[in-house]
């Protein structure tokens, strides 16, 4: 029984089998929503079917890659390959390993798909032949009587290699997950940033590592530039000043990195300095006020007991006597501002930069208007490992299919016609295409113009 | 869309247009003699589409990376730039035209249809790691296109028939057919790979996290995966000749869903195919 299950997980055809049960799967995670990863989509659906959902949730389809039946699937996935690979050890070292006993007569090798007998032009001998094959990279055994060539003879490594790579990203991948800290930090220009938990976003909630503590990170924001061409945002510049007094830019694409943690620019709004003073002229409260107002969509934020409703244009203008923006760019900045007081609205205007906006006897000045960004901050220690990987993988997967293996056997013999060369050869993969390479190798080496024998 | 972008897209679609049908034309009616001359209006045709990119570089001041437009435009050239390279080695192989034309011309058409305004480009595509990325997404398309037309050609040219078609004579044989997928498909899966790679390390500077099951980016893994399927079967089951192509031209169809029918069906995706 317990062979029987060995033999089952080991087999080619159980990889096969995964590999496309986990390409069904992951095509399954695109069309049910995802409750993590698309919330806002899932939770509609719940509340038009719940029933399904519930039914759905249950068998973890709805949390498809990290549900129960995805993670067996990579478990047996991963024993299977490793059973593969370590039933291959004896075969590699075998296609890897060189002993006279591959020398064998090229007349009567099986095996070796390619056999051609050419004669060799005059003053040319079987050393040269070899010296010849060993400046093309073969590794050549035996003499001009008899012998072996090999090219890429490592080849079979690269196979073991490629695979190992994928041990190497799921290593990293889960160092990576049990060290993961997730937040979001709000961070106006000339703020300052010391690490503190409580700083955090408390939307979306913070992912704490399952190993490890929240990581340390000191800076303040020097300055925020948002660019903007026409109406597609090309780049924002955001200076950061550590510590240690250096400073740091990011940009998109350009994240703060900070040990193995990364503060990622994803989000840019307005920071006006709103002073609040009464009829008096007495200062009730000021404050530097975060407002989400980029996407033309109405933000709403307290000062001295009212409630306000910010709109902003970056490029104001009044078109058929309605506010709108020319464009996306900063070039007219304008708030629009309604203030209310117990739900009744009191007093509304156009507040532009170092404007003020008169309400109920009061006075709103902005003497300031900064931009704010919205950092991604993540932590995660495995990536040197997942990089590892992914380099493996790359070069092991050129190594394996680009420079194959391609052997030789050979002899030098004397014929009524002159010196032959008696070659049988090979190649992994292709039978043709190696052919038409074998024929052009030895028309270089022996300088004769040679016919493929599969022209069409 | 720029000016000379538009006489010279124009100009390209049409020959290809036209080339599409004098393929078609010497399969069906048995005439490979016009094949080379086929050939040579592609030729054009990719010139002319050389030169609308150029002119749209022009007016951009970047690479046509980004959006669907762009996306069916730097597309089309590397598939037929492949198809034009490959029977330039090997006057046998120019008959992959007939498999890959008539896709570029319906890509093209498709890519026109949506977004070809000139556009800034997004600031999320400054990056050294965009032209890996799509560079390589772009080989792994061609090479896949390409093995996906010698499949097709295996398929039509191993069909018995009572009456010979000598158009078909004009292709490698069988035998060889049946490497070139497999070698097209090789070289696919190791472009896909470093697209993938490269796309992972490019999305943790961008988005914070090498992989967050992003639609494109999960279904590019299953493309990868058919692909590795697909090498498998052949170098471990000796999945060879007809079964080898019909699964390259079957694959082709994961290739198609990751760059053009994610976005259609879903819209939660970070990959910024159209422009908004």
């Amino acid at each position: 029984m317990f062979k029987k299950i060995i033999k089952l997980l080991s087999s080619l055809k159980f990889t096969i089998f995964l590999i496309a049960v986990l390409g069904v799967i992951f095509a399954i995670g695109l069309w049910i929503p995802q409750a993590r990863l698309v919330k806002d989509i899932y939770l509609q659906w719940y509340r038009n079917s719940p029933q399904l959902v519930e039914w759905l949730d249950f068998f973890g389809l709805t949390t498809i890659y990290t549900g129960p039946i995805t993670v067996t699937i990579w478990i047996l996935f991963f024993i299977n390959l490793a059973l593969v690979l370590w039933q291959r050890i004896p075969v590699v070292k075998h296609r890897i390993a060189l002993s006279d006993d591959k020398i064998t007569d090229p007349e009567k090798s099986p095996g070796y798909p390619f056999k051609r007998t050419f004669l060799l032009p005059q003053g040319m001998d079987g050393a040269a032949v070899l010296t010849q094959l060993g400046k093309r990279r073969y590794r050549v055994l035996g003499g001009p009587s008899g012998f072996y060539a090999v090219q890429n003879r490592l080849a079979p490594v690269a196979f073991m290699l490629f695979h190992v790579s994928f041990y190497l990203v799921l290593l990293g991948g889960l160092f990576s997950v049990y060290t993961e800290f997730i937040a979001y930090l709000d961070i106006a220009q000339g703020e300052s940033f010391h690490g503190e938990v409580s700083r955090y976003n408390v939307k979306p909630a913070i992912k704490m590592p399952a190993i490890g503590s929240a990581p340390e990170a000191s800076f303040t924001v020097k300055s925020i530039v948002p660019e903007v061409s026409g109406n597609t945002a090309t780049g924002v510049n955001v200076e950061l000043v550590d510590a240690d007094r250096q400073s740091h830019l990011v940009h998109i694409n350009t994240p703060y990195v900070t040990g193995p943690t990364s503060f990622v620019f994803k989000h840019l709004g307005m920071a006006p300095h709103f002073v609040l003073k009464d009829p008096s002229g007495k200062e009730v409260e000021n404050a530097l006020v975060k407002l989400d107002v980029l996407r033309m969509v109405p933000d709403k934020f307290d000062l001295g007991g009212y409630n306000f409703t910010a709109t902003f244009y970056p490029d104001f203008v009044m078109v058929d006597g309605k506010r709108a923006s020319r464009s996306r760019e900063f070039k007219n900045p304008m708030f629009f501002l309604v203030a209310e007081k117990n739900g009744q609205k009191v007093g509304e205007a156009l507040v532009p930069k170092d404007g003020v906006f008169q309400f109920a006897g009061n006075r709103l000045e902005m003497p300031e208007l900064r931009y704010w960004v919205r950092f991604y901050v993540i932590t995660q220690r495995g990536l040197p490992i997942l990089y590892l990987g992914f380099a493996i993988a790359c070069v092991a997967v050129i190594w394996r299919m680009v420079f194959y293996k391609r052997e030789l056997v050979g002899k030098v013999a004397e014929t009524p016609e002159g010196r032959a060369l008696v070659i049988a050869g090979r190649s992994e993969y292709y039978k043709s295409l190696a052919e038409d390479e074998f024929v052009k190798l030895f028309s270089k080496i022996t300088g004769v113009k040679l016919e493929s024998d599969n022209e069409n | 869309m720029a000016y000379w972008e538009m006489i010279f897209f124009w100009v390209g679609l049409v020959i290809y247009s036209l080339a599409c049908g004098g393929f078609v034309y010497s399969f069906v009616f048995k005439n490979p003699k016009v094949m080379p001359k086929m050939t040579a209006l592609v030729a054009i045709g990719f010139v002319c589409v050389t030169a609308a990119i150029i002119a749209r570089f022009q007016a951009t001041g970047h690479l046509p990376w980004s959006g669907h437009y762009e996306y069916t435009l730097m597309g089309g050239w590397f598939i037929i730039g492949g198809t034009l390279f490959v029977g330039w080695q090997n006057k046998m192989l120019q008959g992959l035209a007939v498999g890959t034309l008539p896709l570029v011309v319906i890509m093209m058409g498709y890519g026109y249809m949506q977004n070809p305004g000139l556009t800034p480009m997004g600031a999320s595509l400054k990056t050294v790691w965009l032209y890996i990325h799509v560079y390589f997404a772009w080989l792994s398309f061609g090479a896949y296109s390409l093995a996906m037309a010698a499949g097709v050609l295996f398929l039509l040219k191993s069909k018995p028939r009572e009456v010979p078609n000598p158009a078909y004579d004009r292709f490698p044989s069988l035998g060889r057919l049946d490497e070139l997928i497999f070698r097209y498909v090789v070289f696919g899966f190791i472009t896909d790979t470093i697209m993938i790679c490269a796309g992972a390390i490019w999305a943790k500077d961008l988005w914070g996290s090498y992989w967050a099951w992003d639609p494109v980016e999960t279904w590019s893994l299953i493309c990868w995966l058919v692909y590795g399927i697909t090498i498998h079967l052949r170098v471990t089951f000796n999945w060879r000749e007809r079964r080898l192509a019909w699964m390259a031209v079957a694959a082709l169809s994961t290739v198609i869903i990751s760059f053009f029918g994610v976005n259609l069906v879903v819209n939660t995706s970070l990959h910024v195919f159209q422009v908004r």
